[in-house]
């Protein structure tokens, strides 16, 4: 965590007084910052590191289930976890499914850290989630991550008769690098005519490889995802020479996608103090002008992962309920609050 | 050239119908202004009607216009305090601004929501009186605005409202007006505002964004009502460098140093684009701001289908917000 200030005449959206007090605490017990090198290391811990289903769950009318699903052509197998209402069967009535996929800047992470957010959908809104795993840069660099996720989801797909699910009402979704993978996701399932995806939920999604944007500068040094990791992820999944490139991906960068019409209806949500803010926008901008569907929420004051980083506050629990509606809305919930 | 709209909320079709037939009967043009403000005049509730048994009080007042300008009318609207009760502790002020593109509505447009706090939060609140064009153009409905906005902040001892915790809200050209009161307020070195609330706000004379092109013939205040408001606010000077960031808040150059903001518009309806750039630039200068652009929804749909998902959650975003920023 750098102390340096921000750019000249670069003034960063103040964080909410209430969710200051978490950035001051994180800011007591500084990380040791993040490398090429250093990153391989960190694997070994991943999986660990936070509870694994059984122990996230807590008691609470969740079943949860591991298993083995095939990855892309070529590519190892990859590893899922599936979470639905206790005692759901295929037998009852098919449920919608989420698919989720866990940020940590394509480069960090592991799919049981958001255990908690995928348990609670499932007992708010009475889905199936399949958490899925992938293969992280630099490691492995792109494509294999979202080549990995669409896997998932063309699993899911494929497979939603045998889990209980609604093949018509799966929606792709996920924070920061996972928000990122579930634009690609929506891209490539478009492109390559695969499933019908219900919805796209992107939460403050990495976007946009190039760095340019106002608030990409306004949170270097500040922040909970800082410009400079911002910068090592970007280069560890594109490599130096496509590392700010215009000329990446869309699959790996969705901001390069110069076509975004014809996607499934989209959730953009980010926190105005954060530097994936203006991408966020850009990107909800450029579907409406294509005449897409797409719902953007920008909180004010939110720092990167707010709702994760500070779950009682009243803006996380505000964020939470936008969410849970858009949901309801895309799924057809009916009576569920 | 006009472009594929984004589509609407299925569940707002009716309340879209609904709203295009009750207030939109007359198309808006030079030449219906009059006509609609005969028509608006009949479907506005009188006070005695929105208050009904709710238990708040209210009151007209003359206070004093811009300088050289008539007086301004207001009516204050505040929870129902018992007979012989004693004060409550001061209570956060909303300054209400109506809706209907600067040609249109009365005070009495923007009342509902002012009761609404005013039981739900115990706000004091103050809906005022602007003059209308074409007959009053350019900042003429600004300047009135700032006056009651000056009233109040210099009255709430009065009015038993704490004037750190004064907010600026409106939607529509409601929205545009506080816009430009927040930049009137910073500008001056006026009252400092404690935040300012704009629903679907109108910012932009300009007409030019694709979202303005989406909703040519269609939807809630369309292109072309939206022509037909700006060319009576500004005439001949629209379009150029002349015009007043008072008369439209999106010519200010300089978004920084305003007070927190709330913007909030629907993904299918002609504001939406001019609405996030706003947002865009006051970020860009370091500024506050929170932003909701809802899905497939049309302008004015909260109030207009308000049973509806999208609808019940916008309200409960904004409320959220209100309680931030005013400490409640």
């Amino acid at each position: 965590m750098s102390a340096r200030a921000t750019p000249a005449g670069v003034v960063p959206v103040p964080f909410d007084p209430e969710l200051a007090p978490v950035l001051e605490f994180m800011a007591a017990s500084p990380q040791p910052p993040l490398s090429w090198e250093s990153l391989p290391a960190t694997r070994p811990g991943l999986a660990t590191m936070f509870p694994g289903p059984v122990e996230a769950i807590a008691g609470r009318a969740v079943d949860t289930e591991e298993r083995i699903i095939p990855g892309p052509a070529g590519a190892p197998d990859i590893e899922v976890t599936i979470f639905r209402p206790r005692g759901h069967t295929a037998a009852d009535a098919a449920l919608p499914a989420l698919v989720n996929i866990h940020g940590g800047g394509m480069i960090l992470g592991h799919r049981h850290w958001e255990s908690e957010r995928v348990i609670q959908l499932v007992l708010e809104l009475g889905v199936i989630a399949v958490n899925v795993e992938y293969r992280l840069a630099p490691e492995h660099p792109f494509p294999a991550g979202v080549e990995d996720c669409y896997a998932g989801v063309l699993w899911t797909a494929e497979h939603a008769a045998e889990i209980g699910a609604d093949p018509e009402r799966i929606v792709v979704m996920g924070g920061s690098a996972g928000g990122g993978f579930s634009a690609a996701v929506a891209l490539l399932a478009r492109d390559r005519g695969g499933p019908a995806l219900a919805g796209q939920l992107l939460l403050c999604p990495m976007l946009d490889n190039t760095n340019t944007t106002v608030a990409s500068h306004q949170y270097d040094g500040i922040g909970t995802w800082m410009r400079d990791a911002n910068l090592l992820a970007w280069r560890c999944v594109l490599g130096e020479e496509l590392a700010l490139s215009t000329a990446a991906s869309p699959y790996a960068a969705p901001s390069r996608a110069t076509d975004l019409s014809g996607l499934p209806p989209a959730f953009i949500e980010a926190g105005a103090a954060e530097m994936f803010r203006d991408e966020d926008v850009d990107y909800a901008t450029r579907i409406w002008a294509t005449g897409g569907n797409a719902e953007l929420h920008i909180w004010a004051g939110g720092f990167h992962g707010f709702d994760m980083y500070a779950p009682e506050s009243e803006l996380a629990r505000a964020a939470l309920d936008a969410r849970h509606s858009w949901l309801r809305r895309i799924l057809q919930l009916e009576g569920v609050r | 050239m006009s472009a594929r709209p984004v589509p609407y909320d299925p569940e707002l079709v009716d309340g879209l119908a609904g709203f295009l037939e009750l207030v939109e009967r007359i198309p808006l043009r030079a030449d219906t202004i009059l006509a609609n403000r005969e028509h608006f005049a009949t479907i506005i509730p009188p006070m005695e009607a929105q208050v009904g048994e709710l238990a708040v009080d209210w009151e007209n007042r003359v206070i004093p216009g811009p300088a050289g300008a008539p007086d301004v009318e207001v009516t204050i609207v505040r929870p129902r305090r018992a007979p012989g009760a004693a004060p409550a502790e001061a209570a956060p002020g909303v300054l209400g601004i109506h809706g209907g593109g600067l040609v249109l509505g009365t005070r009495f447009f923007g009342t509902g929501e002012l009761i609404d706090l005013a039981l739900r939060h115990g706000v004091v609140g103050v809906a005022v009186e602007y003059r209308l064009a074409p007959e009053h153009p350019g900042t003429a409905a600004a300047e009135d605005c700032y006056a009651a906005l000056e009233w109040f902040a210099a009255h709430a001892a009065e009015l038993g409202v704490d004037p750190e915790r004064i907010i600026v809200s409106g939607a529509s050209a409601g929205g545009g007006l506080s816009a430009a009161v927040a930049l009137m307020a910073r500008d001056r070195g006026g009252p400092a505002l404690a935040g300012q609330l704009l629903n679907c706000p109108m910012l932009d004379d300009r007409n030019e964004t694709v979202s303005s092109r989406q909703y040519d013939g269609l939807g809630a205040w369309d292109r072309n009502n939206n022509d037909t408001a700006w060319n009576a606010v500004l005439g001949e000077l629209r379009h150029s460098d002349a015009v007043s960031p008072y008369a439209a808040p999106a010519r200010a150059t300089d978004l920084g140093g305003l007070p927190p903001a709330y913007i909030e518009v629907g993904a299918a309806e002609v504001f939406r684009d001019e609405d996030v750039d706003y947002a865009l630039r006051i970020w860009a200068a370091g500024g506050q701001a929170e932003l909701h652009v809802w899905a497939g929804a049309y302008h004015g749909f909260s109030g207009f289908s308000p049973d509806a998902v999208v609808s019940q959650a916008a309200l409960a975003a904004r409320d959220s917000w209100i309680r931030r920023t005013l400490g409640l």
